[in-house]
């Protein structure tokens, strides 16, 4: 590795590469297992060992995978000897890309890899999450995210951005199948949300290979530039949100420069269909938008992994001769934590 | 085929309530529901600080409800065992009169049918009230509480503290490599796996090599020897928590193979008290006869099986000073 001649600046740091596994409804493989594969796939086809990077930032949850400390176990798919630098976000792979984003500014090293992973289907996400609500008001009356996602959307539908319709053809243009009609005829699982409304329970794994300046020009013909990157929180009892609005997610696609020039595509992080919705009217998304040309998390969640897999989506399109695209991911109930990441092209 | 195990993970809390959610767990005691003044603003739930500032509020509550209006509902067709009612309900966004901000909680009717935004409800009581949100049962049409059996009145002391048990169940699969390893353990054979590019070998039935970050398949099994040194070692004095088996001040010692860099974690020792232990002890592996049984292991440092400890053989020790620095 030679020694970049001057520091990294925000501008100068790029997404080369991406890789995901499998997205299935339940794997064999164990979380360390299924990173100790796609790390492999994201860096092999770029010419990398594991021996040439030289910062990675892994994003998982304990409580998903039943194990203290399971993120350490995760160490061995990294190969952190001699030791490395290394970083855990608990937190969707988006976030470990942030602070990947971040570390690279410092200048001193050129290349980054960033995960996300999860076993879903090692518990009944129904019954984890409430443990992750307010543990005063809500964890004790098992309030869940089907609840959750089902009020929000009645006051998206309330507040005339969505309807069950609008909804149900979100459900069917994500997931290339189905119509609307036979949708709408189903029964209620949580009013006014159907099954289709509903994203699947998924285990994957993500990874992400960022690079600086002249190293990323040399590693592929067209980097995707990291042109904005924010996140922003709300409070934590939705009691105290309005439920027909994302500030948060205003606030940080601002901060990003939604607004300095238009995107062509719009990879989104959300996975109940109403969200999709208000977020194309929060980020003010134009029919000229692709929104979620991957399928988005209707398709496959795989959680901790469906955001950083929607920058991947969003760098693909940059891959591809794409100009600009914007990615989003978000966290805890009710779209509480967004992030936005704004990728370009440039010639 | 991967074989799965399950197992359930508790954690029994006990959580501070602090000055503002104490006093709300307190009056839900006596069958009142408290709101803290911010602003022109009533929060319910009560909060310390102010949601949107985060500037703390002044301890100011303000007696609201116990009945109020739904404004938003969604309906519970198949309750989980974690929810407050065991047939379908209800879970709905309430405020109660007097609040500006609305509580979760559940409604007990007997359909979605009967719910509608700008409905009535009012509390259902439990009989006997510890200081916790589900004292109320759930809300029920109307705009008279109810309580449900005795009712033993408000708590004597102010209530500074709440259990919550959160217990879940995960299912994990196991590293083919583990199994391997315990089952070559019922035929006494301690079972190493060697990494083809960097050579180093691995025990306790770990299916991969952290350094090259590649799978250790059965092509790369080696047998270990079952003899050793102890390179360092640590005496637990067993606290009581619950779970715990252990009452008595017990060895966790670190064994360093013979001819290998292979160290055996947190190993039992048999015939060895606790003051006698020393860094150089030699020792030779102890085995389980093959119908005792024993646990599959996959716990802390590996999959061990039949291998139940280490016990001293007699041989002169060693004193290599640098035995103490080796428990990877």
């Amino acid at each position: 590795m030679s020694a970049p001649t001057e520091p990294a600046t925000s501008n100068d740091i790029a997404v080369i590469g991406w890789a995901q596994t499998p997205m299935v409804r339940h794997t064999d493989k164990s979380e360390t297992h299924l990173l100790m594969e796609v790390i492999t796939d994201a860096i092999t086809p770029l010419g990398l060992t594991r021996a040439d990077i030289d910062f990675t930032c892994l994003g998982s949850c304990d409580y998903i995978t039943g194990q203290a400390f399971s993120f350490v176990s995760n160490l061995d798919a990294i190969g952190a000897w001699p030791p490395k630098r290394d970083s855990h976000v608990e937190m969707d792979g988006a976030w470990a890309l942030y602070e990947a984003w971040l570390r690279l500014q410092e200048g001193d090293i050129e290349i980054a890899v960033v995960t996300g992973s999860g076993r879903s289907s090692t518990g009944d996400p129904a019954l984890i999450y409430p443990m992750e609500m307010d543990p005063y008001f809500l964890a004790p009356l098992g309030a869940d995210p089907l609840t959750f996602a089902a009020l929000q959307a009645r006051a998206v539908i309330a507040a005339g951005i969505a309807d069950e319709r609008s909804m149900a053809e979100v459900a069917v243009r994500s997931r290339g199948k189905g119509d609307v009609e036979t949708l709408l005829a189903e029964e209620f699982v949580r009013q006014p949300l159907r099954r289709h409304d509903v994203p699947p329970i998924t285990d994957g794994a993500a990874a992400m290979v960022l690079a600086t300046g002249d190293r990323a020009r040399q590693l592929v013909e067209r980097p995707a530039y990291i042109a904005g990157f924010d996140h922003r929180t709300e409070c934590h009892n939705p009691s105290f949100r309005a439920l027909d609005d994302s500030p948060s997610t205003r606030i940080a696609a601002q901060a990003a420069g939604l607004g300095d020039a238009p995107v062509e595509v719009a990879e989104l992080q959300t996975a109940f269909t109403h969200e999709e919705l208000l977020l194309r009217k929060v980020l003010d998304l134009g029919e000229d938008v692709a929104v979620n040309p991957s399928g988005g998390a209707l398709r496959a969640n795989p959680i901790m992994a469906t955001g950083l897999c929607r920058v991947g989506y969003a760098a693909d399109h940059i891959f591809g001769g794409g100009h600009r695209a914007l990615a989003h991911s978000t966290s805890g109930p009710c779209l509480q934590q967004n992030l936005v990441c704004i990728l370009e092209g440039r010639s | 085929m991967t074989r799965f195990v399950e197992s359930t993970i508790t954690f029994p809390y006990k959580r501070s309530l602090g000055p503002v959610v104490g006093a709300f767990m307190t009056a839900l005691t006596e069958k009142r529901i408290l709101g803290i003044r911010n602003a022109d603003a009533v929060l319910v739930p009560p909060m310390e600080w102010d949601p949107a500032t985060g500037a703390e509020l002044p301890h100011e509550f303000v007696e609201v409800g116990p009945a109020g209006t739904v404004e938003s509902w969604t309906w519970v067709v198949s309750p989980s065992e974690q929810h407050p009612l065991d047939h379908p309900f209800a879970f709905a966004l309430i405020r109660l009169d007097g609040a500006t901000t609305p509580l979760l909680h559940a409604v007990d009717t007997d359909g979605p049918g009967s719910m509608t935004e700008g409905m009535r409800v009012a509390p259902r009581w439990r009989g006997t009230r510890e200081g916790r949100i589900d004292d109320i049962i759930c809300f029920v049409p109307g705009e008279t509480e109810e309580t449900e059996g005795d009712d033993t009145g408000g708590a004597a002391e102010p209530v500074t503290r709440m259990d919550y048990l959160a217990s879940i169940t995960y299912r994990n699969p196991v590293p083919e490599a583990a199994d391997r390893a315990t089952e070559a353990s019922r035929d006494q054979r301690l079972l190493g796996l060697r990494c083809p590019l960097c050579e180093r070998v691995y025990a306790g039935g770990r299916g991969y090599c952290p350094i090259d970050a590649i799978a250790l398949g059965p092509e790369c099994e080696v047998d270990l020897p079952h003899q050793g040194t102890i390179t360092n070692f640590a005496i637990v004095t067993p606290v009581p928590y619950p779970g715990q088996t252990e009452t008595e001040p017990f060895v966790r010692a670190f064994v360093l193979l013979d001819g290998t860099d292979v160290i055996i974690p947190y190993s039992a020792v048999i015939e060895l008290p606790a003051d006698e232990i020393r860094v150089g002890q030699r020792v030779d592996a102890v085995w389980a006869s093959p119908a005792e049984e024993t646990e599959e292991g996959g716990g802390m440092g590996g999959s061990w099986g039949s291998l139940l400890g280490w016990i001293p053989n007699g041989q002169p020790d060693l004193t290599d000073p640098d035995l103490v620095n080796r428990i990877f």
